[in-house]
């Protein structure tokens, strides 16, 4: 049994882009409807998140804070290109920059919690985002679903007409008849470990769409949180270190005890330090320690307090972080274990994904009916986000939200047949024997970490994408769960995710591959070149037929010129670096 | 080390089972876990039918829906340290989905503080 519900918008995800794209879509008089597979209001790596959302000087006042007065949209602008090494598409990077100021006073206005400010940002939490933007949506009508994952997209007559779903409560299917779908899923952060979002995090809207014959965008692009918890394993995926390293200090250490950044240009290190770039340059620098075969006992490197006292960096904590609570979690664990000496384990974790969706300057995704916002659409920052996401999924929500309700004004809808899609879901419940989801997926996590994190190379992504072609040819189409039951079977939602899993990650590792060049967060050791000669394009991926199509189209530029010629990797993210503006702050 | 820990969940289907019942596993210990990490250890090794609230859950104490009765303390999965023995059952027997999955009343904010 199937149930069928109407409604104008289908809102598919509940982190903040979904969120705000529902209360786009209902500013604009639409009926909506948000699905969302977690938790309601903390869905996804919203909640997770530290959290800042960022805006130029001139927003920055217009919204009653302090903001650098000659901080401009230009200026942000060209910051925001330079930390992109320019292959942002610049129609997306000047809808960030001219809307940032107005999502940012009406988060005030909705009664955001706001902790302090920089040059450029205002820092809250992921919660009181989320607490905001449900309360909001709520208060305008928005009908809100949780706890329940959309398996695949309605498609008719080549258009996009609804969504179906799975309640994982019941195991119920629902069928959404609706006139247009916005995809606010998020990115793959299962995929990797440790895993710094929600776990529900497994690139399901980008696979819906890839399956729907949408074109995907920059997905070889994905930021590595740097110092990220590796062990001790209860607080494994957490960011707590890396904000510590941010605000506090401390140092980075390999095997043999020696200092990480010591090996690197001090100008370099220092921009890295105090701003976000150290997303990019210090998970590269972590990353070259662990395959140089220097990593920590669990494939990290040690952060520790380095030469001064402890008692003296953990006054510096208690000031930030009174009884080392960081939003409420206990992190005694981390202090015992910085006071000892023996340092906690941290490295990179993918934390954000640049690639996604295609999309135009109204997040239409190129399958009509279709929209995209927020992470599982391709990105304004290019090969590198230093700007906040968080700010990111507030600007293309909303812009996502107006233009599904346009759309949905002169579309009717239809009721797609799913008994066969319904069939397919359920095959794992119905095997009696076969592959066991979890082990799949721990295979599948420790190959992405090794192969497509922030070091990649052919032979690695060779190998790594004939691993997923053995896995979808014997093990994905074998899954089966243990208990038959449909309530709650944790197995039967694994296997469903491992599906949409592997295809996103298929599309990521064909572009890692096609991109013979280094730049941003995507490093090639066997082309550490940034190539402004050759590579000023964006890698198209598309589902054709079952396979796989890779295809190019040149980057946007319709503000700033790149600069010419090539450079070697880090000569590059320098020049970027010095090419950035004298505003302060973390971005 | 090479010792093991016993974990009792006490399990319920409510399609299924007429009454709950304990099951007991033996778990590895390992240093510095949490009851998340020692749930996730025995459906990821020894039974992939456990149901709790893991497939969307958060590991870092702010989406707040692995809240389990640890030896008869309401703690977060993900946030409790592992000292010894376990015993855990769901918060909420009356609204049991699956084992220790309980039913959460959703036009209230998952962390119950007073910001809606």
């Amino acid at each position: 049994m199937t149930e069928r519900l109407q409604t104008d918008v289908l809102v598919v995800g509940g982190g903040g882009a979904g969120f705000r794209a529902a209360i786009g879509a209902r500013e604009k008089g639409a009926e909506v409807t948000l699905v969302t597979k977690g938790p309601v209001a903390r869905s996804g790596a919203s909640p997770m998140a530290g959290a800042d959302l960022t805006t130029h000087g001139q927003g920055m006042r217009a919204a009653g804070f302090f903001g650098e007065p000659r901080d401009s949209e230009e200026t942000f602008l060209n910051d925001i290109l330079h930390q992109g090494c320019y292959l942002n598409d610049q129609r997306l990077a000047e809808i960030y920059v001219r809307e940032s100021p107005d999502r940012l006073l009406e988060m005030v206005e909705w009664g955001i919690k706001v902790s302090f400010t920089d040059e450029r940002a205002v820092f809250t939490s992921g919660t009181s985002i989320m607490s905001t933007l449900h309360r909001q949506a709520r208060q305008m009508g928005v009908n809100i679903v949780g706890d329940t994952a959309v398996l695949d997209l309605l498609v008719e007559d080549g258009r996009v007409a609804g969504a179906l779903a799975l309640d994982l409560r019941t195991g119920g299917f629902l069928a959404f008849d609706s006139k247009a779908v916005v995809l606010a899923t998020g990115g793959w952060h299962r995929a990797y470990t440790p895993v710094t979002g929600s776990r529900e995090l497994s690139g399901d809207g980008v696979a819906m769409a890839l399956r729907a014959g949408a074109e995907l965008a920059n997905m070889e692009f994905v930021t590595f949180c740097n110092n990220v918890v590796y062990w001790p394993p209860m607080h494994a995926g957490s960011i707590f270190t890396y904000v510590l390293g941010l605000l506090c200090g401390g140092v980075l250490e390999n095997s043999d005890g020696e200092r990480v950044f010591a090996k690197y240009d001090p100008d370099m290190v220092a921009h890295a330090s105090r701003t976000e770039w150290n997303k990019c340059f210090i998970s590269y620098i972590s990353a070259k320690e662990i395959q140089a075969g220097k990593g920590s006992p669990h494939d990290g490197v040690f952060y520790r307090v380095g030469d001064e006292p402890f008692e003296e960096f953990a006054e510096r904590v208690r000031h930030h972080y009174p009884g080392w609570k960081y939003h409420s979690v206990d992190f005694s664990m981390v202090a015992e274990k910085l006071a000892s000496g023996e340092g906690v384990e941290v490295g990179p974790a993918a934390e954000y994904f640049e690639g996604g969706v295609a999309v135009n300057e109204r997040y239409e995704a190129t399958v009509p009916g279709l929209f995209a916002a927020g992470e599982c659409a391709s990105s304004p920052f290019g090969a590198n986000r230093v700007a906040a996401a968080t700010m990111e999924m507030l600007v293309t929500g909303a812009k996502a939200g107006w233009s599904a309700a346009e759309y949905a004004e002169d579309a009717v809808s239809a009721a797609v047949d799913v008994a066969a899609a319904v069939e397919a879901a359920t095959e794992p419940l119905r095997r009696d024997s076969g592959v066991a989801p979890a082990e799949v997926r721990r295979r599948l996590q420790a190959a992405t970490q090794k192969n497509l994190g922030p070091i990649r190379t052919e032979n690695d992504l060779k190998a790594y994408l004939s691993l997923l072609d053995d896995m979808k040819a014997a093990e994905i189409t074998q899954l089966a769960t243990r208990a038959q039951t449909r309530r709650y079977n944790m197995e039967w939602i694994e296997a469903l995710d491992l599906r949409n899993m592997v295809q996103v990650l298929e599309a990521s590792a064909r572009a890692a591959l096609a991109r013979t060049e280094s730049r941003g967060v995507h490093y090639r050791a066997d082309n550490p070149t940034t190539d402004n000669e050759g590579w000023l394009k964006e890698l198209i991926v598309r589902l054709n037929g079952g396979e796989f199509t890779i295809g190019t189209r040149p980057v946007n530029v319709t503000l700033a010129s790149p600069p010419q010629g090539r450079r070697p990797y880090l000569a590059y993210i320098q020049q970027m670096m010095q090419g950035h503006s004298d505003i302060g702050g973390h971005h | 080390m090479g010792n093991t820990r016993v974990v009792n969940v006490l399990r319920f289907d409510p399609t299924v089972d007429e009454d709950p019942y304990y099951q007991a596993y033996d778990v590895p210990v390992v240093e510095d876990q949490s009851v998340l990490d020692v749930l996730d250890y025995i459906h990821d090794n020894l039974d992939g039918s456990l149901a709790y609230y893991g497939h969307a859950a958060c590991h870092q104490g702010v989406c707040r829906r692995c809240l389990v009765i640890v030896n008869g303390k309401p703690s977060l999965a993900c946030q409790t340290k592992v000292t010894g023995d376990l015993t855990l059952e769901p918060p909420d027997k009356l609204s049991v989905v699956r084992d220790l999955v309980f039913e959460k009343r959703t036009d209230r904010l998952p962390d119950g503080r007073g910001d809606a």
